[in-house]
């Protein structure tokens, strides 16, 4: 245990990171990231209307990312995302459903979308989820969960690497349902986010991430963090 | 768990639009959308849409490729549903359309405000980055004045004399109880503000200009009395809230930014969003909507629209100027916004004030090394482009003059004041003495300009109808009137405003409270998550797992 403490004790750099979600409806944004923040799985869930905003810390050896989740909430299913929602994003989720290709296809839109409208260094992360609907647990070493014996996967774990390395993004396949991965997605993403964005050591929330060395105005004054919460890794 | 929810799920799979609503909003503005929110939390089935392809209606920001098709469509005559019209753009070559955030009706925030507490206690001010605003010049004699807004700024103030020093304190003294002190200004109750300040308290012309024009904000010095003195307390009581500066702005844009933020929040509740998509007609009996794309929607309850054809009460002229100029010699420390104001008669005759609106790169609307101004008038027609020309003609002097390297400023003995703890300040900035005097060497480049009018439009009143009409954004560059008006549409809708907004964030943090977090700082705006495995990590600090219940 001592390293952890002395891992809690060293102040080690903060980051508030905003990730934003993408993909095609259903395909399991919101699952990937109830099972990350609350290691919890809902099956048949609905449609999102909920999740907007969550907040987790992702402690790495060397610092600590708290990550701000924004989910779409329904916005992106006729086309009226807003900007304020790729704004100042450094890294984004693309979600496609293993078993649907045209999930892949709405995916490299959401990828061109990024490109256009967010900042060039974001981090993106091509994200096949469902998983546990494909019976060869390709790749990533996970063995079947598949109820039924049958494998409904589409889309070839080739296919999504392929394109994940063409366009330069962290690539997963996961399954927010056995949570098989799903960890490994959020701390890749820490650890490939730039020094820089570490460095600026912005403080809560949304503040201070728009940079150019010029104060925003923090409506809710709160009291500081107390304590840095120790890495436990 | 999902109370929120389970009503509002549109009852067909997620990427068929509904065929009815409670209530269908029309127009993606900064009041149809707080409307849209507080009716979503509220558990009205709300259909949102606009016909543009971008949020935020007529208190849009664009980009320039949005802004070009903008002045296109209200120029032609086939438009006949938008206050706007008269649009006379030109952008330089070479720009990227994408760096640049055009507000087509620019406001600002003071720090008190009913749309600020709104935004705090809605959340939505989460989505938001907002920017201190704590520079205001008046124009006088050809030159800037900074306005003293403080009363430190009058104590050490060397344009101002003794006595003048002496009816001002009085004068701010009264002001931030005058609501309760009737008996001193009952009687110039709808009368000018500058008789009042001129009998009441002897304040000398300039003093007045500035107290109606700068620190009020307001265009006429007939101002009522009410009116302007409700201004200033608010000015000089938003100083301090959360710095040296009464107000704000929000980032990338400010109605239309705001208002995006607002149809998040209502998507969080469950509201269904559109954009680009026209609605064709409304059928006021029967409640039916037609879609452009010939889609039939059943609006059980009401249609609230800020398109269409409004009476107009008069015109107001606008216009926005991008300059390849920093702009920061206007701006305070740290700040990358200004206000300046051209009172009535110092531009050739102006009967109305000229308001501008300075915006650097730190706003996030224009790249580094470029500013944005905004001026605007009540004055309509010719009339109105002409102060607005004149008051760009002087601004760019004075820009030139400030920023050009060799000038020097002179400070003598006489403009060094001490504040009571030795503390030596220089006067109030002089931005030129006198710009006659001044030749520029170099010309102020100018990378957009964009003139047009806006009409004022007053929807008629509708009882029985199933229409709600939302009129125009005001002139005013506050956003004064935008809450209640939201307000008033909502208890159209719903019969009360006792429950608007009244959303009950019950945040479960149990946890991260446990570990000393501040509650408020780990708070998730999130439904349906069920947190009971916190802690099963060893990689996480499990921090937020927030529910949000109606």
């Amino acid at each position: 245990m001592s390293s952890v403490e002395a891992a809690a004790s060293a102040p080690k750099p903060t980051a508030s990171v905003k990730l934003v979600l993408l993909g095609e409806a259903a395909v399991g944004k919101s699952s990937l990231v109830l099972r990350f923040v609350s290691n919890d799985f809902q099956e048949n869930k609905e449609p999102t209307i909920g999740a907007a905003f969550l907040t987790q810390k992702c402690s790495l050896p060397n610092r600590t990312i708290k990550f701000e989740i924004w989910d779409t909430a329904g916005q992106e299913r006729f086309a009226s995302l807003a900007p304020m929602y790729y704004r100042n994003a450094q890294t984004a989720l693309v979600v496609y459903d293993l078993t649907k290709p045209t999930s892949l296809i709405k995916a490299r839109h959401w990828v061109n979308e990024l490109h256009a409208q967010a900042s060039p260094k974001i981090v993106i992360a091509l994200v096949g989820n469902k998983l546990d609907l494909c019976t060869e647990g390709e790749g990533e070493g996970e063995t079947s969960t598949a109820d039924d014996d049958e494998d409904r996967r589409k889309v070839s774990t080739e296919e999504g690497r392929k394109f994940a390395e063409e366009e330069g993004l962290l690539f997963f396949e996961t399954s927010a349902k056995t949570g098989a991965n799903v960890r490994d997605v959020f701390l890749a993403i820490a650890s490939k986010i730039p020094e820089e964005i570490i460095n600026k050591r912005s403080g809560t929330g949304t503040k201070g991430r728009a940079g150019a060395g010029e104060r925003g105005v923090d409506l809710e004054p709160r009291t500081s963090e107390s304590n840095a919460q120790g890495c436990a890794c | 768990m999902a109370s929120a929810s389970s009503s509002k799920v549109p009852a067909a799979s997620p990427n068929t639009p509904p065929d009815s609503c409670d209530v269908l909003v029309y127009g993606t503005g900064l009041v149809e959308s707080i409307v849209a929110a507080a009716l979503a939390w509220q558990g009205t089935n709300v259909l949102h849409l606009d016909p543009n392809p971008f949020y935020g209606g007529l208190w849009a920001s664009l980009n320039l490729e949005e802004l070009k098709a903008w002045t296109d469509k209200i120029n032609s005559p086939a438009t006949n549903d938008t206050p706007f019209s008269n649009a006379y753009l030109y952008i330089s070559r070479n720009l990227d359309p994408r760096k640049y955030a055009i507000d087509i009706s620019p406001h600002v925030l003071f720090t008190r405000a009913d749309l600020l507490n709104l935004l705090i206690q809605s959340r939505v001010s989460r989505y938001l980055e907002f920017k201190p605003l704590g520079s205001f010049h008046t124009f006088e004699q050809d030159s800037f004045e900074k306005v003293p807004g403080t009363k430190e700024d009058i104590f050490t103030s060397q344009n101002l004399t003794l006595l003048t020093k002496r009816s001002l304190m009085r004068f701010m003294k009264f002001v931030v109880i005058w609501d309760e002190t009737p008996d001193v200004w009952l009687e110039y109750k709808g009368k000018p503000i500058s008789l009042f300040l001129k009998e009441k308290f002897n304040l000398d012309e300039p003093q007045i200009v500035e107290l109606v024009h700068s620190i009020a904000l307001l265009s006429s010095p007939s101002s009522p009395t009410e009116l302007a003195l409700d201004r200033i307390k608010r000015y000089l009581s938003s100083m301090q809230v959360y710095g040296n500066f009464p107000a704000m702005y929000s980032m990338y844009g400010s109605g239309g930014e705001i208002a995006q933020g607002f149809c998040r929040s209502a998507a969080v509740a469950g509201a269904v969003y559109r954009l680009g998509t026209k609605l064709s007609s409304f059928d006021d009996e029967s409640g039916v909507a037609v879609l452009d794309n010939g889609e039939k929607i059943k609006v059980t309850e009401k249609l609230i629209t800020s398109y269409g054809l409004l009476p107009s009460s008069r015109e107001i002229t606008r216009m926005v100027a991008v300059v390849e100029k920093d702009c920061k010699e206007w701006f305070a420390e740290g700040e990358s916004a200004a206000i300046v104001v051209f009172p009535p008669e110092t531009l050739d005759g102006n009967k109305y004030a000229v308001q501008a609106l300075v915006l650097g790169s730190g706003s996030g609307q224009v790249p580094l090394g470029q500013a944005v101004w905004y001026l605007s008038t009540q004055e309509s027609g010719e009339q109105g482009r002409k102060d607005l020309f004149l008051a760009l003609e002087k601004m760019e002097e004075s820009i030139l003059r400030e920023s050009t390297e060799d000038f020097e400023f002179d400070v003598s003995e006489e403009d060094i004041a001490y504040l009571p703890n030795g503390m030596p300040v220089v006067s109030s900035v002089r931005l030129g003495e006198s710009l006659r005097n001044f030749t520029p060497k170099e010309s102020l480049k100018y990378l957009l300009k964009l003139t047009y009018t806006q009409k004022v439009t007053v929807p008629p009143p509708q009882p029985g109808s199933k229409t709600i009409y939302v009129p125009a954004p005001s002139i005013d560059i506050v956003y004064d009137g935008v809450v209640t008006r939201a307000q008033a549409i909502y208890e159209g809708v719903t019969g009360t405003t006792e429950d608007f907004f009244e959303v009950d964030f019950e945040d479960e943090d149990d946890d991260a409270t446990a570990t000393g977090n501040p509650p408020d700082t780990s708070i998730g705006d999130v439904a349906d998550i069920d947190d009971e495995e916190l802690g099963d990590h060893p990689d996480f600090d499990e921090e937020v797992a927030g529910e949000m219940t109606i």
